[in-house]
């Protein structure tokens, strides 16, 4: 078997008298995937803000590619500028360039002369479809663009793995899809990710293996199949109930019939209309489009 | 009533010489209480408590106790100590000291408004702190503290007459010593009182231009 990237061994973390991490052991492999999910408050983001060091840990070893990163021989600064992160807030430093938000740590850390770190800069927006915004500040961007310029950020050090935290919880949910896109072409390209999320549809689809963490310790852990169909933990089966569920009701078009094959695509559509053409006979014109959203209503609290 | 507006005329020379003085008192002390204040600042935001409480003291010490009183106490105090300054120089140390008090406040302000991802996100792709604060924090913490700074300044150029009190030979002794010979006191502090107020706006004038300058698009205040 090949060394793992990380290694983590009875890893614990306590804030005060508040243990938030019980116990954790994981191993990470090159061109691996990991998701980790599970409820909020269950240690998944401490978890990852550990394996950096960004929260130092109480107690338990963490290995780099072999080398214990807690030892005073490590150079947590080397480790870092190998193991990138991208934040669930994006981060950037809003006083640069996008192009200068790439090149800072290039040439801080990798003391890249400034011309090459503009070349990898290149290379990388145009990785993530953002050539044009190379010149203009993150404040000016949507949060999209922004995280996509935090996933540049991180892959332009040519990291051995990048950690996600939550990096699609603070966007608005049509901007979700294109920071996806980019992670999935990251992880088509055999990139090394650990991604706290809550997308069930990247952890089903791009995971090599999903970690449910529930109370500071790793419940379940498995390939994506294993888990989203056949959960063996009773918490996991429930959070991912609870969880699916939810993304179903944040869907308000999406009726919610249980048996898929009398439900044709274009029933809400056609009730649409119905309702429409109805209500331009019957009502005044300012109560056209109430009456549409209450039609809708109507249908799906019947079901 | 009986204003002679002609002393002005008269005495202009002699008045400009002390306005330059001014202007040199309170660039000097402006630049060293700068200086001073990112050093005071950086230490209260230090966790050391070795660090952060003399520094603390500091602050609380100058910001507690009248100028005037400094003022005295550099110049006539230290003598007690066998520590004899002249007193151009007391009053710049004087107003020195003063001014890095409160802009190590003013610093430590604008440090404290940065959000703390920017640090994380800084550390994290591998840079030491040190970096960190020089590349990341600073340069935002400085912009964002430039409208506190420009009060601070216009303080320090307006507090710089207190050092007429140790006759220093800045604009308010100058025109001290213009009323005793001409009696016209009205007339010449309001001329005084224009030429502070001219260098005061040019002060403002100018920190607005950097505001502007500075100012990172995208960002509130951004044109």
């Amino acid at each position: 078997m090949e060394t793992p990237i990380i290694e983590v061994i009875g890893l614990e973390k306590a804030f005060g008298d508040h243990m938030v991490l019980k116990g954790i052991s994981m191993t990470v492999y090159p061109k691996e995937v990991v998701v980790v999910i599970g409820p909020s408050g269950s240690g998944k983001s401490t978890l990852l803000r550990c394996l950096n060091r960004l929260n130092e840990p109480t107690n338990g070893k963490i290995l780099f590619q072999g080398y214990d990163i807690m030892s005073p021989d490590i150079d947590i600064n080397v480790v870092r500028s190998q193991m990138n992160m991208v934040f669930q807030n994006f981060n950037l430093f809003m006083h640069l360039s996008v192009k200068k938000n790439v090149t800072l740590a290039l040439t801080s850390v990798k003391k890249i002369t400034q011309e090459e770190a503009d070349r990898i800069a290149d290379e990388t927006l145009l990785k993530v479809g953002l050539t044009e915004k190379a010149d203009a500040y993150p404040g000016q961007l949507s949060g999209g663009q922004q995280q996509r310029v935090a996933i540049a950020r991180a892959l332009a050090m040519d990291p051995k793995v990048i950690l996600f935290d939550e990096p699609t919880s603070a966007l608005d949910p049509e901007l979700i899809g294109e920071v996806l896109d980019v992670m999935k072409k990251l992880a088509e390209s055999g990139m090394t990710m650990v991604v706290v999320t809550h997308e069930m549809g990247f952890a089903r689809e791009m995971a090599d293996r999903v970690i449910f963490m529930d109370e500071g310790v790793i419940a379940e852990s498995g390939p994506p199949e294993e888990i989203f169909t056949n959960p063996k933990n009773e918490r996991t089966r429930i959070f991912l109930k609870r969880i699916l569920k939810e993304i179903e009701d944040m869907d308000p078009l999406k009726p919610k019939y249980e048996t898929p094959e009398l439900a044709p695509e274009a029933e809400g559509v056609k009730a649409a209309e119905e309702g429409y053409k109805w209500s331009q006979e019957h009502k005044e014109p300012d109560e056209q489009k109430r009456w549409l959203g209450f039609k809708f209503l109507k249908r799906d609290k019947k079901k | 009533m009986n204003l002679d507006w002609s002393v002005i005329g008269e005495n202009f020379n002699y008045l400009m010489a002390g306005a330059e003085l001014t202007i040199i008192i309170s660039i000097l002390s402006i630049f060293l209480g700068f200086v001073g204040g990112i050093f005071i600042g950086m230490c209260r935001i230090s966790k050391n408590p070795l660090i952060y409480y003399p520094s603390t003291a500091y602050v609380e010490a100058f910001r507690g106790t009248p100028l005037l009183i400094q003022i005295f106490l550099v110049y006539l105090g230290l003598s007690s100590f066998n520590i004899q300054l002249s007193a151009w120089d007391a009053g710049i140390l004087a107003l020195s000291l003063n001014s890095a008090a409160y802009q190590s406040e003013i610093f430590r302000g604008g440090i404290q408004s940065i959000p703390k991802g920017q640090m994380e996100a800084a550390r994290s792709m591998g840079l030491t702190y040190n970096q960190s604060m020089f590349k990341v924090i600073i340069p935002q913490a400085l912009r964002n503290a430039l409208p506190p700074y420009t009060n601070e300044f216009c303080t320090m150029i307006k507090d710089s007459s207190l050092v007429s009190a140790i006759s220093v030979m800045e604009l308010t002794w100058s025109a001290k010593n213009v009323i005793s010979v001409t009696f016209q006191p009205f007339v010449v502090y309001i001329f005084i009182a224009f030429l502070y107020f001219l260098m005061t706006f040019v002060t403002t004038r100018f920190m607005r231009y950097l505001e502007k300058r500075y100012a990172i698009p995208g960002m509130m205040g951004a044109e």
